[in-house]
């Protein structure tokens, strides 16, 4: 496959800003990605001032389940491989493959997400709210939000299935894999932002 | 493309994985709580990167597309680094302190 092919229109300028073989879309996918890590960062921070600051904050462990909130950490993980050799499967032209590591990938989203709404029936049931404390507050809010991004992987992962099962990204001399790639690395920043979010809210 | 092996992307995984098994382990070892937090901080940072640099394909980027995604994430941290700790020293320690 020709580089042209597989990059699609590659940034680059004569000026020194040398993006290489990464195309247009892609480095925009990297720089909403950075807009998107602060959002993220600003809400784990707002929880780190709070509980630094508080006398009597609770054990996450004695509110939270951890084996089961390790078990969901595991199923991202495991997506995320799934979305590489997906990928790769793109990238060598096997469209079946393809096909069948996304919709895996896609599986793993979804079970996070059935984890989550049980999760949170559960809590709430106990009597947890996001108005309760300042540790449920910091619990609901940044876990919600990246939930939020797991339902748009979803869906963002959706489209880009049913265009490769048609074949947009493997059939014909000119196809790229790119959009593949793109939309990978915003699964994997959902993956990337679950590994910080289950260390400092539900380990620490 | 080539450069991104299958065998790489399943190690990656495992590492993933054996790192996510250390840190619960962790949290139910006995260690002090400033080794807890920073044994924990080390292991999730490694995995954010590894994240990044196999599955993200950072490490087969440029070098200036390497500085325009590292770069802007040292400011936030600098950010939290000076706020936690003005928020640590004025409440008298309790996030390192406190058993419970």
């Amino acid at each position: 496959m020709s580089q042209a092919a597989e990059a699609g229109h590659a940034v680059s300028d004569e000026k020194g800003f040398d993006f290489g073989k990464a195309s247009s879309g892609k480095v925009a996918m990297w720089i909403f990605l950075l807009s998107d890590a602060m959002s993220f960062g600003g809400l784990l921070l707002a929880y780190a001032i709070l509980r630094s600051g508080s006398h009597d904050w609770p054990d996450p462990s004695k509110r939270l389940g951890i084996p089961f909130t390790a078990g969901m950490t595991f199923v991202l993980i495991c997506s995320s491989v799934t979305m590489v050799l997906g990928l790769a499967a793109a990238q060598e032209k096997d469209k079946k493959k393809a096909v069948f590591w996304l919709c895996l990938t896609i599986l793993g989203g979804l079970l996070f997400l059935t984890g989550q709404v049980k999760e949170y029936t559960g809590l709430i049931h106990e009597g947890a709210g996001i108005t309760v404390d300042n540790m449920w507050a910091t619990f609901f809010i940044p876990t919600s939000f990246h939930g939020l991004h797991v339902f748009t992987g979803v869906t963002y992962l959706s489209i880009i299935t049913i265009q490769t099962a048609r074949g947009k990204y493997t059939d014909g001399p000119n196809a790229s894999a790119n959009n593949i790639e793109v939309a990978g690395l915003f699964w994997h920043f959902v993956d990337l932002v679950w590994i910080l979010v289950f260390t400092f809210i539900y380990l620490i | 493309m080539a450069g991104h092996s299958k065998k790489e992307y399943v190690v990656v995984f495992f590492v993933l994985t054996l790192l996510t098994g250390l840190e619960v382990g962790l949290k139910y070892m006995n260690l002090s709580r400033t080794a807890l937090i920073g044994g924990l901080i080390a292991l999730a940072l490694a995995k954010a990167t590894a994240v990044a640099l196999f599955f993200m394909h950072l490490k087969s980027e440029t070098r200036t597309l390497k500085l325009v995604v590292g770069i802007p994430l040292l400011f936030p941290a600098l950010y939290a680094i000076v706020l936690i700790s003005e928020s640590i020293y004025r409440s008298g320690f309790t996030l390192m302190a406190t058993a419970h």
